[in-house]
């Protein structure tokens, strides 16, 4: 297709690539189409039972056609989904029941680790959809993949344990099973399901918002073929993966060609606590592709640090370009033909089948970072310096006292992100592999289970100082009111949030529990059994800085201080602003303090 | 003799109705909005309608004072006192960045800076037992601070005060006192359901309003009595009822949407007059279009409302009619991407320089600028002949930035562009149709389309096809029609307080008994101007199964037990999600009332704008050349003035027919009669439907 590289940026009646239909009816037809997958979305969150989807939004709608090439995606749902797990999950069903063993009615699901390469939790449902007279035309799928809040395993919530060394103890494998066959459901599937997960009554209700979508979305899709009719159709969708692949290539083409490196790395794998985990990422940028190379990453580990290529490092790859070229595009099989990703297997972003999962997602918002980051020298203005990068799990969970329910509250980080050429950095959010996910006010958290928040405040000095300053993190701690377990992960803790352009580092994240008479025990990953009057001390990272602090505008200092962001002590020592008893700008003692701190630092 | 007069305060216009209740005559003015002192513009309002205020019964206002305050950023200096440990509050939000892939996304500003926002020790627990009393000392101290800061108002917003609301009272209390002049309000006199963050962002949000809008309503009160009005009057709030000037001047926050929600009072009367179970309420202006379900006369309500929009905004709790806005209008602008892709809004062109065709300097072309060269909208008739429009320059500009770029050429290359520009604003007007409707598990097959607003009549037809719906219904003065909703709408007052306990027999007399509360509270808040004997009190719960986040949110009626209440929730459940579960736990979420007191109001049967033919006339149209999307041609015609068309008139598209502030466009194959409140009622041919 070679039309596809002519940058002629205009679209006659009629496109190059053999299509003939009129381009408003091509937006028509795929504004059509991004509204049924948005319409589901919607669906999905008001009839979810699990806060896994309707707040944390662990979920993705989707429409691939028959080869599994991804049409368009729901808006919703967070970012790492926007790798195509339906067409991975779809190319493999055809592998498994051939083309001609798929019909009208069926629905499958698969969470199938080696080809997938997610957790088990992730499971992604899909039903084929047939156009066309007496239905004999196949379409595509329509596709939902739902972080189920149960699959089995050694740990309540299957993906949390920091012990797991495979995939087995993560739970029960579905790989392209039908849950529905011909239109009817099938008993067998439903109680193997009810029947491997801890918690039946709400797995299922998810499974039913799950499944009410697809065959909602299916019919939509039908009522839209059957309205322009398929040809029409096809064409629309063709316009459409060209369009956006012409915008991925100008964005590429718009930093300039040459190979960009950069290396961060994790604090452990939770099993071998001493070994770091390299992550170094090579970017090629040239003629209107880039390549993203993992070859320098480190091997797959053995705790659940790992994920596969697929939900690994293509799906990596794909959220970084977003932030960096096109974020408020919505995605499609166009949007990535010109990246490129190269990455052995065995690899920790490309496991190989078997390797424990659970935990898949925990590096991925560093990894992005770190391509981020190459990428920063290249584009300055479009990027920042580092966000704090954790998930910064710590889970809670145990019976109520009062009722003798079980109860699992999962809370992760709000950290400070990046500042960047023109800005303080933003937040506190959480990582860059979330989106619109909520979290769960103290008051709700409060009414519902034995804890209580005492409380959540800005942690002074955490933002990387700068001429932007960065983001800055939070201390929050909750005390336990009655015994209960507690669940940590947090990462990031040896390689902080980076500054750039000569920005400084932001503060590291940091975990810690205090109990009655004992000095605070640090605790990063594992798990730990709280009495009441326990506390949990939990600080998030703040962003990196943006070009030099002793660049700041004093002002803004000064105003950093007289908010609580920024100590008296840090705007003198990293800043090199001195400041009067009311808070106000010397002039003088400043210059000087800023000429001293730039010798000081030349001649380091 | 008296009259009803209700005052709509817009971006661009103040809109006065004005209904004698002896004739059934409405009459209407329009006068520019006065930026600098918003009761200029309503005195002029009144000064031009001739309205003698000695006889007005009762009057209504709608304003956009507090959504511009926010908008603008320029409200009082306000502070915020808060639990010891919880002043971030409104800096940590929810975490949550709704677009996923911006690297470079900020929230709105917040409305009280950090060094504004001041901690006292006190704290209650999750079950409402209080943890650590208030440290009165320290209670003296922020007091002294508030000073110092010069704060106008000051918000009092406490962790779970919603469980327990002693503490927010006796400091809102105690600040009253110490503070006087100083605007005090506290979050539980907001709301009373959970949530810190959201509950404090409202308590904020209205002492930051409260300040200016205590201003407005003292000087429009003294100018209205000073022009002779002798009766209290009210207030527009979003709840779709109005406030009394006292309820309005403590929780000024809930006017902060009052004009749409004039146009959904309006068209709740309308379905209830005709006997229509369900329609679709959509209002097309000049920057957005709004719809709205209305199901067997009402509409339902929405919390939180996020002040800017959810992508950057804040929220605020309390009931707000539930209104999906898309940024499609008149005004919208198209444009060809470099990629040759044809968009259409949420750009507007707005009033300023507005539409190419309206020769003020606009040069992009608009959804207005498609309908004048599809010969939907006459040049001649646009408000009335009051404003001529320019072809010419529509022709322009769609043929230079839309057809040429898409390379359309030779005859007919202006009118396909045109008609793809609104083929896109439908898709986009379509899809929030789409979003109400399916949200609530409702067809739009079994539904009418309600349509007014400037652009709503223009475009009913092909949305009412594209979504398959079989009627579209027109009412009166579809371009004023907000203010005629002010006109009949009630005082109202909606409450709601967080109740978590499972749905059993044993939790009833709790729920009952905080029912009771809630009723005595609105009761107090409504009885001022208002007949207390007369007040309709309605009984909500939102119950959802055990687990579940979302509730649902429906009338319990007067349901005494705890199966009867269940069946309820799984009749609408089922109905709004297709499957219910006999089996699995239910639980409330929290408890609402919402509490009517009737107002005098016009009877819409007798209303009547102005000299019609009588019904027995002979109407002849004019005819002119019009282009129909589903015809994929132009064709010619039937040119009405609605004014000639009585009740009982009937006629078959294609058809155009013109009134003062809107057009209403009738498809071949279409059919229109005139119903018998004045309303035009156009039945969809099938042509063109899918089914």
């Amino acid at each position: 297709m070679s039309t596809i590289e002519q940058r002629t940026g205009r679209t006659s009646a009629g496109g190059d690539d053999g299509t003939s239909i009129n381009p408003i009816v091509a937006e028509v037809v795929r504004h059509g189409l991004l509204s049924i997958a948005d319409q589901i979305d919607v669906n999905i969150t008001r009839t979810a039972f699990s806060p896994l989807i309707y707040e944390y939004k662990d979920y993705a709608v989707g429409i691939v056609d028959a080869e599994g090439r991804l049409i368009c995606q729901s808006s919703g749902g967070i970012p790492l989904f926007v790798a195509n797990a339906f067409g991975v999950a779809i190319r493999d069903c055809i592998a498994v029941h051939g083309s001609d063993n798929i019909h009208a009615g069926d629905v499958f699901i698969s969470n199938h680790a080696a080809t997938l390469g997610q957790h088990l939790n992730n499971v992604v449902m899909h039903a084929p959809v047939f156009v066309g007279e007496g239905k004999g035309e196949m379409f595509g799928f329509m596709c939902v993949l739902a972080h189920w809040i149960d699959v089995g395993g050694g740990v309540v919530g299957s993906f949390l344990s920091p012990k797991a060394t495979d995939i087995f103890q993560e739970g029960i494998q579905f790989r392209n099973v039908k849950l529905w066959a011909g239109g009817k459901p099938q008993p067998d599937i439903y109680r193997t399901i009810e029947v491997n997960t801890r918690f039946p009554h709400m797995a299922l209700g998810d499974l039913d918002a799950q499944l009410a979508g697809c065959l909602l979305g299916r019919d939509k899709i039908i009522e839209l073929v059957g309205k322009y009719g398929r040809s029409v159709v096809d064409q629309a969708v063709e316009i459409m993966w060209r369009h956006s692949e012409e915008s991925a290539r100008a964005a590429i083409r718009s930093i300039p060609d040459g190979t960009y490196e950069a290396s961060s790395f994790l604090d452990n794998d939770g099993i071998d606590l001493d070994r770091r985990i390299p992550i170094k990422i090579v970017v090629k940028v040239s003629g209107g592709e880039m390549t993203v190379d993992y070859s320098g990453i480190d091997d797959q580990l053995k705790g659940p640090l790992n994920s596969g290529r697929e939900g690994g490092a293509v799906a990596c790859a794909m959220v970084a370009f977003k932030y960096m070229a096109a974020p408020h595009e919505p995605a499609n099989d166009g949007s990535f033909r010109p990246l490129k990703v190269v990455i052995p297997d065995g690899k920790f972003l490309s496991a190989r089948g078997g390797a424990p999962l659970g935990q898949y997602s925990a590096p991925l918002a560093t990894v992005i970072d770190t391509i981020l980051k190459a990428m920063v020298a290249a584009l300055p203005e479009r990027l920042a310096g580092g966000h704090h990068g954790t998930m910064g799990i710590h889970a809670f969970s145990g019976r109520h006292p009062e009722t003798g329910e079980l109860f699992h509250n999962l809370e992760t980080s709000h950290g400070g992100w990046g500042a960047s050429a023109t800005r303080d950095g933003p937040g506190p959010f959480k990582t860059l592999s979330h989106g619109d996910t909520r979290d769960v006010p103290a008051e709700v958290q409060e009414a519902l289970y034995p804890l209580r928040i005492e409380y959540v405040r800005v942690r002074t000095d955490s933002g990387g100082g700068g001429r932007f300053r960065g983001g800055v993190g939070l201390e929050k701690v909750t005390t336990a009111l009655a015994p209960c377990d507690l669940q940590i992960s947090v990462e990031r803790t040896l390689c902080p949030p980076w500054g750039v352009e000569g920005g400084r580092d932001g503060a590291a994240p940091l975990t810690a529990v205090r109990r009655a008479g004992r000095e605070d025990e640090v605790i990063l990953k594992g798990s730990i059994t709280l009495e009441a009057g326990d506390q949990v001390l939990s600080y998030s990272g703040g962003g990196g800085g943006f070009g030099s602090p002793l660049k700041r505008v004093p002002e803004a200092v000064a105003m950093d201080v007289r908010r609580g962001f920024v100590s008296r002590q840090a705007a003198h020592d990293d800043y090199g602003v001195v400041l009067d008893e009311a808070g106000v700008v010397l002039g003088d003692p400043t210059r000087e303090c800023r000429a001293r701190l730039c010798n000081r630092n030349s001649m380091a | 003799m008296s009259t009803i007069i209700a005052v709509d305060t817009g971006g661009t216009f103040t809109d006065l109705v004005a209904y004698d209740t002896a004739t059934g005559q409405m009459t209407f003015t329009k006068s520019l909005t006065t930026y600098g002192d918003l009761v200029d513009g309503v005195c002029n309002a009144i000064a031009k309608a001739k309205t003698d205020l000695h006889h007005a019964s009762s009057m209504k206002f709608g304003t956009t004072l507090v959504i511009n305050t926010f908008v603008q950023r320029n409200g009082a200096r306000t502070a915020l006192v808060t639990t010891k440990g919880f002043k971030d509050v409104l800096d940590v939000r929810r975490g949550n960045r709704p677009f996923p892939f911006d690297l470079h996304y900020y929230r709105d500003p917040v409305l009280v800076e950090r060094e504004h926002r001041l901690e006292l020790t006190e704290r209650v627990a999750g079950d409402g037992s209080i943890v650590t009393d208030i440290d009165e000392d320290e209670l003296s101290e922020i007091a002294g601070a508030l000073k110092k800061i010069g704060a106008e108002a000051v918000a009092v917003s406490f962790i779970n005060a919603y469980k327990n609301p002693g503490h927010e009272e006796r400091v809102a209390s105690a600040l009253r006192h110490q503070l006087p002049g100083t605007y005090i309000t506290s979050g539980t006199e907001l709301a009373r359901e959970w949530y810190e963050y959201e509950r404090t962002s409202t308590a904020v949000a209205n002492a930051y309003v409260g300040p200016r809008l205590q201003d407005y309503v003292g000087r429009l009160k003294r100018k209205l009595h000073a022009e002779g009005l002798a009766k209290p009057f009210f207030l527009m709030a979003s709840n779709g009822g109005v406030f009394s000037t006292e309820l309005a001047e403590r929780q000024p926050v809930m006017l902060r949407e009052s004009g749409p929600v004039g146009g959904c009072i309006g068209a709740c009367e309308y379905a209830k007059a005709l006997s229509i179970p369900r329609l679709i309420a959509f209002d097309m202006g000049g920057t957005t279009a709004k719809c709205a379900v209305v199901e067997e006369g009402a509409f339902e309500s929405r919390s939180p409302y996020y002040v800017g929009g959810y992508h950057y905004g804040f929220p605020i709790l309390g009931a707000v009619v539930d209104i999906v806005e898309v940024g499609a209008g008149g005004g919208s602008i198209a444009r060809v991407d470099e990629r040759g892709r044809l968009s259409v809004g949420p750009m507007s062109a707005g009033s300023e320089p507005g539409p190419a065709a309206y020769g003020r300097g606009g040069v992009e072309p608009t959804i207005t600028d498609a309908n004048l060269v599809l010969g939907r909208v006459g040049a001649e008739s646009f408000l009335g002949g009051e404003m001529k429009l320019d072809g010419a320059r529509s022709s322009k500009a769609i043929r230079e930035r839309v057809a040429e770029p898409l390379g359309f050429n030779g005859t007919g290359a202006e009118d396909e562009a045109a008609n793809g520009i609104l083929a896109l604003g439908i898709a986009t007007m379509a899809s929030a149709i789409r979003q109400v409707t399916i949200e609530r598990g409702l067809d739009p097959r079994e539904l009418s389309l309600f349509a007014y607003g400037g652009g709503g009549p223009l475009h009913a037809g092909d949305l009412a096809r594209e979504l398959n719906i079989p009627e579209v219904i027109i009412p009166l003065e579809p371009g004023n029609f907000s203010a005629v909703g002010m006109l009949v709408s009630d005082a109202r007052v909606d409450e709601a307080a967080t109740f978590l306990r499972s749905l059993d027999q044993a939790n009833l007399p709790e729920m009952a008994s905080l029912f009771a509360s809630l009723e005595a509270s609105v009761k107090r808040k409504l009885s001022d101007g208002n007949d207390a004997s007369r007040i309709n009190m309605q009984r909500m719960a939102e119950i959802r199964y055990r687990g579940q986040k979302q509730g649902l949110k429906f009338a319990i009626g007067d349901s005494g037990t705890a199966d009867e209440i269940r069946q309820r929730f799984e009749a609408v459940y089922a109905r709004r999600y297709g499957h219910c579960d006999p089996s699995a736990p239910l639980e409330f979420v929290s408890l609402a009332v919402v509490a009517l007191a009737p107002m005098q109001r016009p009877d819409l049967a007798g209303l009547t704008t102005g000299t019609r033919k009588s019904g027995g006339a002979v109407v002849t149209p004019g005819t002119r050349s019009v282009f129909f999307a589903h015809l994929g041609r132009r064709t010619q015609a039937a040119v009405f003035q609605r004014r000639d068309l009585a009740p009982g008139f009937s006629h078959s598209g294609p058809a155009v027919i013109e009134e003062y502030g809107s057009t209403t466009v009738v498809g071949p194959g279409d059919t229109f009669r005139i119903g018998t409140l004045s309303e035009i009622r156009v039945t969809i041919g099938n042509e063109g439907r899918t089914s």
